[in-house]
């Protein structure tokens, strides 16, 4: 066990040679296997030998080449991972620790880092023979851990990426992976020449004898990144916490496709063979048990592990339901001299048209008194000062009420929002992580909750009457986008969530409406989602969904 | 006959000498690489104290002491010189920093001020930055100490007069048992 990141590079260089030189051996006898039943063997010279296998190195180096220079390309184009926007405050936080994994390594390898849209949580490292090294993490995953779980995933990833273990995995899937696809191509074939079967069937052997030995490895090697990352971060628990979070969680089962999933931190299929132990399991699978992950890491940190799934427990319980009661409510007197209400301290503080002048009334009781007297309330106000210096004009306008739109920092990203209307101007590209930080506890109040099922249900029945409307061709009012000013797409953000959106695809842009947004994000959350199937017009053919 | 072995045994002598001698440089200047790679750091995190002393003054009024107390312990660190002083001086801003944060806390407009989010979190990434620096010297010297010590290289090095360099030391208990954080969101 290597003690230093420096030790650590310095043993790679052997390991790596002899497993390609393992690989090199395994492949050239099953390219032989397959040759063999095609009747060379008979009748060979040593000098057809001496070319056969000339040739046949050649070939096996095109083919390492090409199935493992691009890998870090590749997994970035399927995965559609985009580099992290220093923008971003959660972002930011990768990108800082990246940096840092490179102070411990003393820059000796540079690894990039990306970000991939999706909800699911999972990490993964990838590396190639050109010394290109990727370390991906989903959108998901970063929003909901914290920043010493951060540092304990990227390490963990970190070490896979210095000592090679990225690299031989890359090599191995993608190199037998294509090999054996070509097999059982031939297997199929040759079905009805049997001469050339007994041969195929022992490179057939030989490719899963490859992919075996890689396998049985790749648990070993994850108790070692595990190590790793603790003696890096000297925080055990972090990263227990992160692979208990893991567990209980989707792990991109269906979006992180199969080849990749040893390049992950934990098994996106959560099988039941992941979690046995014993020889066949070790043999079989490519991760370690969790649970045992977990123990080993918490007997570091002097934690019961009986305990973490309490804890957990008890903190999505509480996630569920909202205290009631806790908070103080409040009615407020609006611009046009109506009382509105009940809101939380949070809400208030969210509705544009608060000043420090507006009548509010607490609770129960029935006296009015301005804004500015209430205690709770002076934050909201100091806040807004604080903010109210960085204001940034945008220099786009409202495409609804033609006030100047300024960047709004919300949910931890830069938005455009309207100071007037409360509208907001996203990029689409930034909807996937806003959609993973959606905050249970103060974005889903009752208010929003409730707004959100009266547009779903008035929207199932204006969906039919667009639909028709399509055929009569009634036009739909559009607003023109603020920054190419062509007209908007209207439309439902999809057919699950029925919010009405304007799209500008060319901009790649989307407006949302006052609490439009919020409300997305109550959808998505709680799943309000169209219950029944709902007849529509056939044309379209748009059969809504049940769960996605 | 006898004098070309003596000088085979000369030249080998020289040989294996001067691969000694290189090895021992190529780890000093290891060592000293990496002891810049602390230096950026260190000075990376005098630079953003004044900002972040700037940003939380207005709202701190009564805590004039604590922020007093981390502008001296950066005067000290600024100017302090030598790897024990400078060591001792860079703990003393660690601490001097941590009272300030945990005071920061009972303010909840400053919790919530943009600025400061971002200040603390590039002041938690340079530490972290140069702890891991710190951890990285350290190896580096443990390696460069071991190779002055052993035995055929010991007199190699007496002959060149190398000096051992010294350790980084950590301040005490610099990452204390962590708390439990469940919660989904777990900032």
């Amino acid at each position: 066990m290597p003690l230093t990141f420096i030790d650590i590079e310095r043993q790679k260089t052997w390991r790596i040679a002899a497993f390609f030189l393992v690989l090199i051996a395994i492949y050239l006898a099953a390219i032989l296997f397959i040759t063999a039943p095609l009747g060379i063997i008979g009748r060979a010279s040593p000098r057809f030998w001496l070319g056969a296998v000339l040739v046949s190195l050649v070939a096996a180096g095109i083919h390492f080449w090409f199935s493992a220079s691009e890998a870090v390309d590749s997994v970035r184009r399927t995965l559609d991972a985009q580099p992290p926007d220093p923008q971003d405050e959660v972002h930011r936080v990768f990108l800082n620790v990246i940096e840092e994994v490179h102070v411990v390594t003393g820059r000796k390898r540079t690894i990039q880092s990306a970000v991939i849209p999706s909800q699911s949580m999972n990490a993964l490292a990838v590396a190639d023979l050109r010394g290109n090294a990727l370390i991906a993490i989903t959108e998901g995953l970063l929003s909901r851990l914290s920043r010493p779980q951060v540092e304990a995933v990227v390490a963990h990833e970190a070490h896979h990426v210095l000592s090679g273990d990225c690299l031989e995995t890359t090599i191995a899937a993608s190199l037998f992976g294509t090999l054996s696809a070509a097999l059982d191509r031939l297997n199929s074939l040759s079905d009805r020449r049997s001469s050339a079967t007994a041969g195929a069937g022992l490179a057939w052997l030989l490719v899963k004898l490859g992919y075996l030995l890689n396998l049985f490895i790749s648990r070993e090697r994850e108790y070692r990144a595990d190590a790793a990352a603790v003696r890096m971060t000297r925080n055990p628990l972090a990263l227990a916490e992160a692979l208990h979070l893991l567990s209980r969680s989707w792990r991109g089962a269906g979006f992180i496709g199969s080849g990749l999933e040893m390049l992950c931190i934990v098994n996106p299929q959560a099988t039941t063979l992941d979690e046995t132990e014993g020889f066949v399991a070790d043999l079989l699978s490519t991760h370690p048990p969790i649970r045992k992950r977990i123990g080993i890491l918490l007997a570091m940190a002097r934690v019961d592990i009986g305990d973490l799934d309490r804890r957990a427990d008890r903190a999505e319980a509480e996630a569920r339901t909202p205290a009631p009661g806790q908070q103080p409510l409040y009615h407020a007197m609006s611009p046009k001299q109506e009382w509105q209400g009940p809101f939380t301290v949070q809400e208030l503080a969210a509705l544009a048209w608060l000043s420090p002048l507006t009548w509010i009334s607490t609770g129960g009781s029935s006296s009015a008194d301005r804004a500015w007297k209430d205690p709770l309330l002076g934050p909201i106000f100091a806040a807004r000062l604080a903010s109210g210096n960085e204001r940034i004009e945008t220099g786009l306008t409202c495409p609804v009420c033609r006030q100047p739109l300024v960047t709004a920092s919300y949910e931890g990203t830069q938005i455009a929002q309207c100071s007037f209307c409360a509208g907001s101007l996203v990029e689409m590209k930034k909807l996937p992580r806003i959609i993973a930080r959606t905050g249970q506890d103060h974005l889903c109040t009752q208010r929003i909750n409730a707004l959100a099922r009266t547009t779903l249900e008035n929207n199932l029945s204006r969906r039919i009457y667009r639909a028709a409307s399509r055929v009569q061709g009634t036009a739909i009012q559009r607003i023109p986008c603020p920054k190419c000013t062509h007209p908007m797409l209207r439309g439902f953000y999809s057919e699950n969530y029925l919010v009405e959106v304007d799209r500008c695809s060319s901009c790649g842009v989307m407006w949302f409406d006052q609490d439009e947004l919020e409300m997305l994000q109550c959808m998505i959350a709680n799943r309000l989602e169209p219950a029944v199937a709902v007849p529509t017009v056939p044309p379209d053919g748009d059969a809504p969904g049940g769960v996605p | 006959m006898i004098g070309w072995i003596l000088l085979g045994i000369i030249v080998l002598a020289v040989l294996w000498t001067a691969a000694i001698y290189n090895g021992l440089i190529a780890s000093r200047n290891d060592v000293q690489g990496s002891w810049k790679q602390i230096d950026v750091q260190l000075k990376r995190r005098h630079d953003l104290i004044p900002n972040l002393v700037s940003t939380v003054k207005g709202a701190m009024e009564f805590e004039q002491d604590t922020l007093e107390k981390v502008m001296n312990a950066r005067a000290r660190a600024v100017s302090a010189a030598g790897i024990p002083a400078k060591a001792e001086a860079e703990n003393m801003l660690t601490q001097a920093l941590g009272r300030l944060f945990a005071v920061v806390e009972n303010y909840p407009q400053l919790k919530s001020n943009q600025n400061i989010t971002q200040l603390q979190e590039e002041l938690t990434t340079t530490e972290n930055r140069i702890s891991f620096a710190r951890q990285l010297y350290n190896d580096l010297v443990a390696n460069y100490r071991t190779k002055l010590q052993v035995f055929p290289n010991n007199i190699v090095s007496s002959i060149f007069n190398f000096k051992t360099e010294e350790y980084f030391a950590a301040e005490e208990a610099a990452r204390t048992a962590p708390a439990v954080n469940l919660s989904l969101k777990g900032k």
